[in-house]
């Protein structure tokens, strides 16, 4: 449809530009700006512009943790992703057994973690599952006459713990994504497929997969990015304010917030920041090219 | 034959075997959580592995209801949800209209970069809006956070609600034009009421959205008068949770049961709105 006026759009859409640009954009240049000083706690208004010296020590140094952080970072989005969605994959697949009768049960009853405030989860798990004393593992250890285990206080188990407790609240996000993908397909394939004789995995290689695979590509997009980001898991069981665990395990994003609001160091920490934004942003330019490449492909 | 059915079914209840122990997984925290709500503080603590509290009582939620300043937290995050939901609601509504039905220049590299600050963690510029906050002291006032909320659920809600608007066909809208009526009025008598699923949808994604966010509200709130629910049940736990563990979980469950309510009211939506916003680019 043409409309004459190309300002009536702008008009209808100013008050919520203006609002992102104060609130999203201006936020991000004024990182950028501040990741050029000096600012921390001792120079907070008196803070002077000393170049690119964040970004050299964010990134030349080995020893300032940033690379650590953003090996920890790709291999926490990896495993969580892989384990995710070949894991949702199974559990689709078997809610989508045409004789399972409870199916409806099943699935409301697995959404639950999915519908709970993820701090509340996280503060729950904390406590009630991980903790060394009065967590629900560590009794069935005692009852078991295993000694207790402290899942959070070294890097590895609590790399662990934050793992299960991700794939806890992540699956049913997925699984009721797949879910759905697996509905949209057409029977009419696997019946022709068993007619030319192929078994459980060949039907599973040649017709689920290829047929879900653009509708849940979206889904998978957002979780990557949602997994990357994700702070409250990692902050929350391990290093709240004054209540450390013991485990140094730092993702990009907890490594940022550390250096701005746990050693004041603004000026490292919006360099950092930057430099994460860089990484998204070039990350999001790429997926977004091969999912167009996805859909002009599936159009031809 | 019969061999063969006998095998089905062993594969069913096997199957149903692994569904039950999957939905336990899910729920065992959970359950866990509401069996010491009910019971009582400290016996809990120590031994015992019974999801079944011997002697159930109220005594946690009284305590977090009447002796916590639980009703305080809850009236902001009333004013918190409504007072976001209000201001990026009235912001995206338009601009989502606007995004779905006008041609214009711009348009399509605006909704990319929309999408792409979507992306950007808020977290790694937040200590730059804390120092602009609290240089002008909008520090532990509700305005500020309830700013900072509506400027990112904004981008979320042009994009959900810009789905919607594409399936409503353009000639209900020419049929109006005819008519005479004009752009503001035809937005509000007949656009509006015609997408009323999308925004109820999308009002109450932002209201669980704000409900369920703690680190905003714990590190721009510092008043215990100013905390939100999250604030202040973070602030619960975060005190000695040897102590308050009973009460912490009484609270939670306070604190879930609406959300877990409305997410299975408008879960069917969700996931469809989810899918179709993210599709189409």
């Amino acid at each position: 449809m043409k409309r004459k006026h190309s300002y009536i759009p702008w008009i209808y859409s100013f008050p919520a530009l203006l609002l992102i640009g104060i609130i999203i954009v201006f936020p991000i240049l004024y990182t950028g700006f501040i990741s050029l000083t000096n600012m921390n706690l001792f120079h907070w208004m008196n803070y002077k512009v000393i170049g690119l010296g964040n970004y050299v020590r964010a990134l030349s140094k080995i020893n300032s943790g940033f690379f650590a952080a953003l090996m920890t970072t790709i291999l926490w989005t990896a495993i969580n992703m892989v384990l995710q969605i070949v894991l949702a994959f199974f559990i689709a697949l078997g809610l989508n057994a045409p004789g399972l009768k409870l199916k409806r049960l099943y699935k409301t009853l697995l959404m639950f973690p999915w519908a709970m405030p993820a701090y509340v989860s996280i503060l729950l798990w904390r406590v009630g599952i991980y903790n060394t004393e009065f967590g629900l593992l560590n009794k069935i250890a005692v009852m078991l006459g295993q000694p207790k285990v402290n899942f959070l206080s070294e890097n590895i188990p609590a790399f662990l713990s934050c793992l299960v407790l991700n794939l806890w609240m992540a699956l049913p996000f997925m699984i009721m994504m797949i879910d759905g993908a697996l509905q949209s397909i057409d029977r009419s394939y696997y019946e022709s497929a068993v007619m030319d004789g192929a078994g459980f995995m060949k039907k599973n290689i040649y017709i689920t997969v290829p047929c879900i695979r653009p509708v849940i590509a979206p889904a998978v997009i957002l979780t990557t990015f949602t997994t990357f980001k994700q702070f409250d898991i990692i902050y929350l069981l391990t290093m709240q304010k004054g209540s450390y665990t013991g485990a140094t395990l730092q993702t990009v994003i907890t490594y940022a917030h550390q250096n701005a609001f746990v050693s004041n160091n603004y000026g490292l920490s919006s360099a950092v920041s930057i430099v994460i934004f860089g990484i998204i942003l070039l990350f999001s330019i790429f997926t977004n090219k091969s999912v167009k490449e996805e859909e002009a492909n599936e159009k031809v | 034959m019969k061999k063969y059915r006998m095998k089905k079914t062993i594969g069913y209840i096997a199957l149903n075997i692994v569904f039950i122990l999957l939905c336990l997984a899910g729920l065992i925290p959970i359950l866990y959580a509401i069996s010491l709500a009910f019971s009582k503080s400290g016996s809990a603590l120590s031994s015992g592995l019974f999801l079944l509290p011997k002697n159930p009582t109220l005594e946690n939620f009284r305590k977090i209801l009447f002796e916590e300043p639980f009703f305080v937290w809850l009236k902001n995050s009333v004013i918190l949800s409504v007072g976001t939901m209000v201001i990026a609601m009235t912001v995206s509504v338009e601009a989502a209209y606007a995004f779905s039905r006008f041609r214009f220049r711009g348009r399509r590299s605006a909704l990319k970069m929309l999408l792409l600050l979507n992306a950007f963690p808020q977290i790694l510029s937040m200590f730059a809006i804390f120092r602009l906050y609290k240089i002008m002291h909008l520090l532990n006032l509700h305005l500020g956070l309830i700013l900072i909320y509506a400027g990112s659920m904004c981008i979320f809600g042009i994009w959900n609600m810009k789905g919607y608007f594409d399936t409503i066909p353009i000639e209900i809208e020419e049929a109006s034009k005819i008519d005479g009526a004009g752009n503001l009025k035809m937005l509000v008598k007949i656009i509006l009421p015609l997408a009323r699923p999308a925004i109820i949808v999308t009002s109450v994604m932002v209201i669980i959205f704000v409900w369920n966010e703690y680190l905003f509200a714990t590190t721009f709130m510092l008043q215990e008068n100013s905390y939100s629910l999250a604030g202040g049940l973070y602030q619960l736990q975060a005190d000695d949770y040897g102590r308050n563990w009973s009460i912490f979980s009484a609270a939670a469950i306070l604190v879930s049961v609406p959300v877990l309510i409305i997410f299975f009211c408008i879960q069917k939506y969700m996931v469809s709105g989810l899918t179709a916003g993210g599709v189409k680019g």
